[in-house]
């Protein structure tokens, strides 16, 4: 099967600074891809080469098969869902919706019924007539989606499509989104600085740092096998055993990481003991970070679990397993 | 920091409320109670100048435009009257209107068609050093003297001036009497010509349209471009149904500027173009020489009311729409 999306050495450089450099990566057709990273880390570069907007200064891209190196984005079949949301402000939502293909030459009824098909796919029947500074600002996101996907598209990009949302509506949206991909069977790929939304939406991700690839794989595999300390940290800030450290415990002599709720408080086998230097409560449960010799740990202490003072003396408790041997870097 | 410094501070608590310092202090307090005071001290004489100052005059000058003139002794009857209006229709008086608005709306439209590629470089390319470049270039004109540009230009265009020695130099003669043969817009010379004085209107009012033309096109975000090319639109496409429509506001503001300084110039068709007059040189001549404030008055109100008639569609075709 070709790949979707698939990026062969790609670099985008602007100047000396190297926002994409040397990328590799293959989208499989009808998955929900997520590029997690930090903000300059390259991975919404990453996605304006998908859609044309900027060229790769080396390297290929190709889009189902085809080098699109040389292809301007109208001529692309891929459609993007913008972060600032992109609506014209000047025409009401069906025009909006319905642009891509008004610009194809469509005629006003045929392309009108379509807008109205497609907005009741995102929930907004009878958003027609309004204007987009009249919507709220879910409203609008559905309508960007609406419109991004009435060209029908082979890939759907999405920039952060979900930041301006409060909490509450991020979270419908993105089951909202997911339920929409697998029902549309389009490969859809996410861009995102929000770790949780990468690993609960995503059948792969890509966690970008400095313009590079550190590592891609499947939500569980991210989380729970980081190949780097970068890895590590920013999904889901893990302990980081130092390679000292890790050896002492058993494992090679490498970096490790080590889950917060892996680690349990308890003087029965306690791997290691030390002082509670503070308390985060979390509502689900509450951190805990302990100074251990050598560095401190964070524990994450589920909610009905005795907590522990302020300066207490505390063991800590793992299984050998939990502990993910790390590459160096 | 060291400790030692504390005690004095402790010494001396700080106060939760600071005292006065001043007059400046009171008046600050005034308004921040009284936040209408501080807009009505802000408003006063800017208000006073546009009603006593601006619409005054206009609410005489309309005035004026009802009386009339007394035929045999020359003097103004103050009466209610429409007649002074009736006289604009007569055929000398409406060739110097439709002159007028023929020659504002030809200026308008290349002020567009020149304005615009400068405008979006300024808008969408211009950074730092370019920009600079670009408001110093456009407003450079705008520090030297219009009668000097004027002359300048009368000096430029003249039969024996660059453009026909640059003509003759690459042989392009006959392009250049092949324009000046043309009917109406011709003439003897490009100094004494319709296309002479367009010319120099377009020259002294394009900055007018330029800056405004700016300001909207640095609006429209890069994304809103981007989303309409990514969802097929050639830049043509983009430039027609995008772009234009929300450049739109700052194109009529714009439009504005030279539509209705060219309709009430008189010093630019008195100094180049053909001898014919524009409703500025017939409100000069009427107010002065010949005294009959009523009919200039009348003129006067003329492109007042075109450029309501021409906002008013407009904003029908909903211009201000993306405002």
């Amino acid at each position: 099967m070709t790949a979707a999306v698939e990026f062969l050495n790609v670099s985008r450089h602007f100047g000396s600074v190297r926002a994409v450099d040397g990328v590799d990566l293959s989208i499989a057709e009808g998955t929900f891809f997520a590029m997690l990273g930090p903000s300059g880390s390259g991975k919404t570069t990453c996605l304006r080469l998908m859609s044309g907007f900027e060229q790769p200064t080396g390297g290929m891209i190709r889009i189902f098969g085809q080098d699109c190196s040389a292809v301007p984005p109208n001529r692309r079949n891929v459609n993007t869902v913008f972060q600032d949301y992109a609506l014209f402000p000047h025409m009401n939502v069906r025009d909006n919706v319905a642009y891509g293909l008004m610009v194809k030459g469509v005629d006003k009824r045929t392309r009108h019924d379509r807008a109205e098909e497609l907005l009741a796919l995102v929930k907004l029947e009878g958003y027609g007539a309004r204007k987009p500074g009249e919507l709220s600002g879910g409203q609008r996101q559905r309508v960007a989606l609406a419109r991004a996907l009435i060209n029908e598209p082979r890939v759907l990009l999405l920039d952060e499509p979900l930041g301006a949302l409060d909490l509450k509506l991020r979270e419908a949206m993105q089951d909202e989104l997911k339920a929409l991909q697998q029902r549309l069977g389009i490969t859809f790929v996410f861009v995102t600085h929000d770790q949780g939304e990468a690993l609960s939406m995503a059948d792969q991700v890509a966690v970008f740092s400095q313009g590079k690839i550190a590592q891609i794989g499947t939500p569980s595999e991210i989380y729970e096998k980081p190949r780097t300390r970068f890895v590590a940290d920013f999904v889901g800030s893990s302990n980081v055993l130092t390679a000292e450290m890790a050896s002492r415990f058993g494992a090679p002599a490498r970096p490790a990481s080590l889950r917060p709720e892996s680690i349990r408080i308890g003087d029965e086998g306690a791997r290691l003991r030390g002082h509670v230097t503070a308390l985060r409560y979390l509502g689900s449960g509450t951190r805990i970070v302990v100074a251990v010799p050598g560095g401190e740990l964070s524990v994450f202490v589920t909610k009905g679990h005795p907590l522990p003072e302020q300066g207490a003396e505390v063991g800590l408790v793992w299984d050998a397993q939990a502990m993910h041997v790390m590459e160096e870097g | 920091m060291s400790l030692t410094a504390e005690p004095s501070r402790i010494a001396q608590p700080a106060r939760a409320i600071l005292p006065t310092r001043g007059l400046g202090d009171r008046i600050s307090a005034l308004f921040w109670r009284h936040p209408n005071v501080l807009l009505i001290t802000l408003l006063a004489l800017p208000l006073v100048w546009l009603v006593v100052v601006y619409l005054g005059s206009l609410a005489a000058l309309l005035l004026q435009s009802f009386y009339s003139i007394d035929e045999f002794s020359g003097q103004i009857r103050r009466e209610f009257t429409l007649s002074t209006y009736g006289e604009l229709l007569q055929p000398a008086n409406l060739d110097i209107i439709i002159r007028t608005v023929a020659m504002s709306a030809a200026v308008t439209l290349g002020a567009v068609v020149i304005a615009f590629p400068i405008a979006y470089f300024a808008a969408r390319y211009a950074k730092g050093h370019w920009k600079a470049l670009f408001y110093l270039g456009v407003m450079l004109p705008l520090w030297s003297s219009y009668l000097v540009k004027v002359y300048a230009w009368k000096l430029i265009l003249a039969r024996e001036g660059i453009i026909t020695w640059a003509t003759d130099g690459i042989g392009a003669s006959a392009v250049l009497n092949g324009i000046l043969a043309l009917p109406v817009i011709g003439g003897n010379s490009l100094s004494t010509s319709y296309i002479g004085t367009w010319l120099v209107f377009l020259y002294v009012w394009l900055p007018y349209m330029i800056l405004p033309m700016q300001a909207a096109l640095e609006r429209v975000p890069q994304s809103m471009l981007e989303a309409s090319a990514d969802l097929g639109a050639s830049c043509w496409q983009t430039l027609r149904t995008v772009i234009f429509p929300l450049a739109l506001p700052g194109i009529i503001a714009g439009s504005i500027f030279t539509f209705s300084l060219t309709m009430g110039d008189y010093i630019i068709p008195q100094i180049v173009g053909s001898s014919r007059r524009f409703i500025g040189q017939a409100v000069y001549q009427l107010q002065g020489t010949a005294g009959n404030i009523p009919l200039a008055a009348a003129f006067a109100v003329v492109p007042i009311v075109i450029m309501l008639i021409y906002l008013t569609i407009a904003r029908r075709k909903g211009a201000f729409d993306a405002l």
